[in-house]
């Protein structure tokens, strides 16, 4: 029999949850049909989300599990154009058209989905970031040049995540598109992997200083309100404080889901939940961070 | 006797490659040894300047990899008992420079492109005046400290000993110098 996890018409941050439950009701090896059928669109946090579940079940069960794309056209090639495409054929059997597309056509997607497992995958997403879309942050977003100096920043801190806690690879991607909430654009930067989160890298050091409260939600609250680190040198876990001091200034959002749990520095034009426990687990972390375009005034 | 390092040129020796962004942790693990090899076997007392202005991106991680545990090293690493003074930093990388410093309790002087010297991290709030009368008056001992700060001798003396002990001024005799690139 096959186990079908479907994925939201609109797949984002907000109904990533549903697609955690429905990954978590997933049993044993049991091969599992990834249903996209019905996508309407999908954000760089849910075209990520989808190839870290891939890559856990694919782990899990040995064989490839299945994903049908999605049926509409545009949505397909929109997929296709942020990269997604190039490596889910890694992870799933996908049925349904894959569209061929000319690699880099889109300006809304500043970084395709881009695998990080190194050093050097870092190295390449800054650089790429910075020579290919510094022009685009401030022109089209209003960003301020500095802005896109410590944009660098807080892509390279948030994939390092991945390479110095997740103990498997990861991917990133960066885009830009308008929010709905806010009513103007911004820029979206997902980093998500399916290793093994932020509670099982920081109990070794952590567990204990919390007791009974110690899970996901609290391993959370440490790395990014306390900026603890697994390390017991003082001069680890800066990274997520730089991507915060970072947010603060230019007015942005930062969530991380991991495990059970996902927490929420959340700005003022945003509303959301700061902290969240008791959700549909889900392997890894995933991390999201959205930076305004600078409000233009009214000529 | 002053070294100038250009960050930049030291990164793509390390790495092997053109690169003008010092990011992660690993990178600035080996641009801190090719530092401290390059530093090794030079006197007691040299300065050393570190060139920042043909860095792009400086994340907090390498920063800290660099820069802080270059600080922390004064005393033991290759090369120990050399100055440092930090050169052409964009006003976001000052920023990490500074929190990854305050973060270990250590600071630098850093060198502004209109030339005025700034202070990076943390230290004591008398260190801190000791420092800024040095460089106001080009060189001082514990008299003129004393007298412009209206402290007592041994506070002045104390003062400029935790400046001197932070690697901030340098002492010669019983003189305290600021320190500069040029």
């Amino acid at each position: 029999m096959t186990y079908v996890i479907d994925v939201p018409q609109v797949f984002d941050e907000r109904s990533f949850d549903q697609f955690a439950a429905g990954f978590a009701g997933v049993e044993g090896d049991a091969r599992v049909l990834v249903d996209a059928h019905a996508a309407e669109w999908a954000s760089p946090a849910g075209l990520i989300g989808l190839l870290c579940a891939g890559q856990a079940l694919l782990a899990r069960a040995g064989v490839k599990p299945l994903l049908t794309a999605p049926a509409e056209r545009e949505v397909a090639h929109y997929w296709a154009r942020a990269g997604f495409f190039t490596h889910a054929a890694d992870l799933f059997e996908i049925h349904g058209a894959v569209p061929r597309v000319r690699p880099n056509p889109e300006r809304s997607v500043l970084l395709e989905v881009t695998p990080v497992t190194g050093a050097d995958d870092v190295h390449a997403v800054v650089s790429r970031i910075q020579e290919r879309s510094a022009a685009i942050l401030t022109s089209e977003l209003g960003l301020d040049p500095k802005a896109t100096m410590g944009f660098g920043m807080a892509l390279s801190e948030a994939c390092q995540n991945i390479v110095e806690h997740a103990g498997t690879g990861g991917w990133v991607a960066v885009q830009t598109y308008s929010w709905r909430s806010l009513g103007r654009r911004v820029v979206v930067i997902a980093v998500a992997d399916a290793g093994v989160g932020f509670r099982h890298t920081l109990e070794a050091t952590q567990g204990k200083r919390f007791g009974d409260r110690w899970g996901d939600a609290t391993a959370l609250e440490a790395a990014l309100i306390q900026g603890v680190s697994r390390f017991r040198d003082p001069g680890r876990g800066q990274g997520l404080a730089g991507i915060r001091r970072y947010l603060d200034r230019w007015h942005g959002k930062i969530s991380i889901r991991s495990g059970t749990a996902r927490i929420a520095l959340v700005p003022s034009w945003e509303k959301d939940e700061p902290l969240r426990d008791g959700l549909p687990p889900f392997p890894g972390a995933q991390v999201q961070l959205v930076v305004p375009a600078v409000e233009r005034e009214a000529p | 006797m002053i070294t100038e390092i250009d960050l930049r040129e030291v990164l793509a020796r390390s790495v092997g490659a053109p690169l003008s962004d010092l990011v992660t942790r690993s990178t600035g693990a080996k641009v801190r040894s090719s530092i401290e090899a390059e530093l090794s076997g030079r006197p007691a007392g040299a300065g050393v300047v570190l060139d920042f202005s043909s860095v792009r991106v400086l994340d907090c991680s390498c920063a800290d990899e660099v820069v802080a545990k270059l600080v922390l090293g004064r005393g033991v690493a290759p090369g120990a008992g050399q100055w440092f003074v930090i050169r052409g930093l964009g006003e976001g990388q000052a920023e990490e420079i500074d929190h990854v410093l305050r973060r270990r309790r250590l600071a630098m002087v850093a060198e502004e492109r209109d030339g005025h010297a700034r202070l990076l991290g943390e230290v004591e709030p008398s260190a801190e005046a000791a420092w800024r009368v040095v460089g106001e008056l080009g060189n001082a001992g514990a008299e003129e400290v004393a007298t412009v700060l209206r402290l007592a001798l041994a506070e002045a003396r104390q003062a400029l000993q935790a400046a001197a002990d932070a690697g901030v001024v340098r002492q010669a005799d019983d003189r305290f110098l600021p320190l500069t690139a040029a």
